[in-house]
């Protein structure tokens, strides 16, 4: 035990007892985490319950009790829109995301050559920022001179030369495509992580039963995916409600408000209209969506690893 | 992913034992086509994966008249980047920004992270458990309710459009990840060694510079290179919190849509420069990144 033997060097700071020694390690971190995190949590609740429009005024405005809140939930058909688009981009995305992901995990988990360096490839566009993600699809997707668009018109004749992001129904697809190109390889790599811990046992038993490859992997290897699986779904879940960087970059909401999710919305209300009070509304009723599946994601993870 | 797996907490690929299929004989060339077909897909999974990024980097290097068309033949050129370092779209100081915010992350967030993470590990706290999944359930608050308040205050301090301002807010998210990635490692190294430096007279702080420290280089490397792939393609905070001096690279991208449209030939050019590093440290990034984060969030 410190203290029994002579000291050398550190001698105070270094001899000081455990009790205190582990809030002194762990105070800077809660420093970091209460100034950046907790304090803004606090004070944007508080906002919340004012009207404050911050063009007009640097000091915060009447207070307004819940009265943002209740407009916002009975009385704003552009948040009702925005809550519209980002329930279908959060459901797209997350069933796209997944089933691509999977998909790939079966089709590289070999570690051939050729599967080892597809891996390696495959993360940079998840290791990319997903400004630059938004930006990239946005020239890709170009009617004109898209390298995408082009292929994609090859393949669908109808789609020849269509204005992605013009069109409403096709803008919000730009989205979900560019998300499932950034996501999929992150949980495919979770899924491969995941495959090989399978025992092989199963697996062989059903091959040798003459089971084909396809039934196989939905009879035998999906249901001992289930955990994994359901944490996945979780996660997807809770990133996609915060879909933010690449709808500014990619349609910044548009056309009109119609890839304007919730994140977005919030985004807009606070720092171009300046209306900060409501925008904090907003934004904890967002929160409290994304509290509910984080809860569960929380009750998955503790469950697998008892601490 | 294979030489990943000898890390404490990374989730990898294991090497799966070669078994022999069951031969039939007919199955043989069934076999080879199915072979090719598998070749083919993975391929053509590369060319949509990767396709876009050599596209882009392309792009960057062509003159502005083959930009706008499709052709993958033309005569490389430097022209976009020297537009691109030159005014408005000063790509030389959203870079040294870039660099400066993500070092500067990394540099003050890493020791606190790597404390924190200790006392965790190795100290009970009352409420126990609670304290470590809380640091870990603060990466759930959406970043729109974050920036707010931080702009705010940022705005009373003066601190908008500095590079500083953008340090503290990506210390928001570098600094809790960071714990839960590095107490992941101290977890796995047994409490023995450092007891016996201390019975060999040594303070338990120079214990844990000595003896932990060293053993969690491992996950302090990961810890690091999460904390750089995420400040450098920070956008978000950057784009609220910056207006001129501070604006970063991620935030330039946004300069090159002007009046007349977008102008892509400079987008590719600063699109090259940020995913250069990435294309470099690739191999780590897929090591340490993703398997950190994979691990991070299924265990």
């Amino acid at each position: 035990m410190p203290g029994i033997l002579p000291a050398r060097r550190f001698e105070g700071w270094g001899r000081m007892h455990d009790r205190v020694l582990k809030y002194w390690l762990i105070a800077p971190a809660l420093l970091v985490i209460a100034g950046t995190l907790l304090y803004p949590l606090v004070s944007g609740l508080w906002y919340s319950l004012h009207e404050w429009k911050l063009s007009d005024s640097p000091a915060l405005g009447p207070f307004v009790g819940l009265g943002n809140y209740v407009v916002a939930v009975s009385d704003d058909p552009d948040l009702l829109n925005s809550g519209r688009v980002t329930l279908i981009f959060t459901v797209l995305s997350v069933v796209c995301t997944l089933s691509v992901a999977m998909g790939l995990a079966v089709l590289l988990s070999g570690n051939g050559r050729l599967e080892v360096n597809a891996r390696t490839l495959l993360v940079i566009p998840f290791a990319m920022s997903p400004a630059l993600v938004g930006v990239s699809w946005r020239f890709l997707l170009n009617p004109e001179f898209g390298g995408f668009s082009a292929l994609i018109g090859a393949l669908v004749p109808g789609l020849k030369g269509a204005s992605f992001l013009a069109d409403p129904t096709l803008a919000m697809a730009a989205l979900i495509l560019c998300d499932v190109w950034h996501s999929a390889p992150y949980f495919m790599l979770m899924f491969i992580g995941a495959l090989a811990s399978l025992p092989q046992e199963t697996v062989e038993a059903a091959q040798v039963d003459g089971a084909s490859r396809i039934r196989l992997f939905f009879e035998i290897v999906l249901p001992q995916l289930k955990p994994v699986l359901a944490i996945a779904v979780l996660l997807k879940i809770i990133f996609s409600l915060k879909v933010l960087d690449q709808v500014i970059t990619l349609t910044n909401g548009g056309p009109g408000t119609s890839t304007e999710t919730l994140a977005h919305f919030i985004y807009q209300t606070a720092f171009r209209w300046y209306d900060v009070g409501y925008a904090a509304a907003t934004a904890y009723l967002l929160a409290a969506c994304m509290a509910v599946f984080a809860a569960i994601y929380f009750q998955l993870i503790t469950e697998r690893r008892p601490a | 992913m294979t030489e990943g797996s000898s890390l404490p907490g990374a989730i990898a690929a294991a090497p799966r034992p070669t078994r022999a299929e069951p031969v039939r004989l007919s199955s043989r060339s069934r076999r080879r086509i199915a072979g090719a077909a598998r070749t083919l897909t993975i391929l053509l999974v590369i060319l949509v994966f990767f396709g876009p990024v050599v596209w882009i980097m392309l792009t960057a290097l062509k003159q502005p008249r083959d930009v706008y068309s499709l052709s993958v033949i033309f005569t490389p050129t430097l022209d976009n980047l020297r537009t691109a370092f030159a005014s408005p779209y000063f790509l030389g100081s959203r870079t040294l920004n870039s660099i400066i915010v993500t070092t500067g992350t990394i540099v003050l967030s890493l020791p606190i992270a790597t404390a924190a993470a200790y006392a965790f590990s190795r100290f009970r706290f009352p409420g126990g458990n609670a304290w470590s999944l809380g640091v870990l359930a603060t990466q759930f608050i959406p970043p729109v309710i974050i920036i707010i308040p931080l702009f705010v205050a940022f705005r009373s301090a003066g601190l908008l459009d500095t590079r500083l301002a953008l340090i503290i807010a990506n210390m928001s998210f570098v600094v809790p990840y960071s714990i839960w990635m590095i107490k992941g490692f101290i977890d796995a190294i047994p409490a023995d060694m450092e007891e016996a430096a201390q019975i060999d007279g040594a303070s338990r702080l120079r214990a844990i510079w000595d003896v932990v420290v060293p053993m969690a280089i491992p996950g302090i490397a990961t810890a690091a290179i999460f904390a750089f792939v995420v400040s450098w393609n920070e956008f978000f905070y950057a784009l609220v919190l910056s207006r001129q001096d501070a604006v970063t690279l991620q935030v330039g991208l946004m300069g090159a849509r002007t009046e007349r449209g977008d102008a892509w030939e400079i987008m590719a050019a600063m699109g090259l420069v940020i995913i250069l590093p990435m294309l470099v440290l690739s191999r780590y990034v897929q090591r340490y990144f993703v398997a950190g984060l994979v691990s991070g969030s299924v265990r």
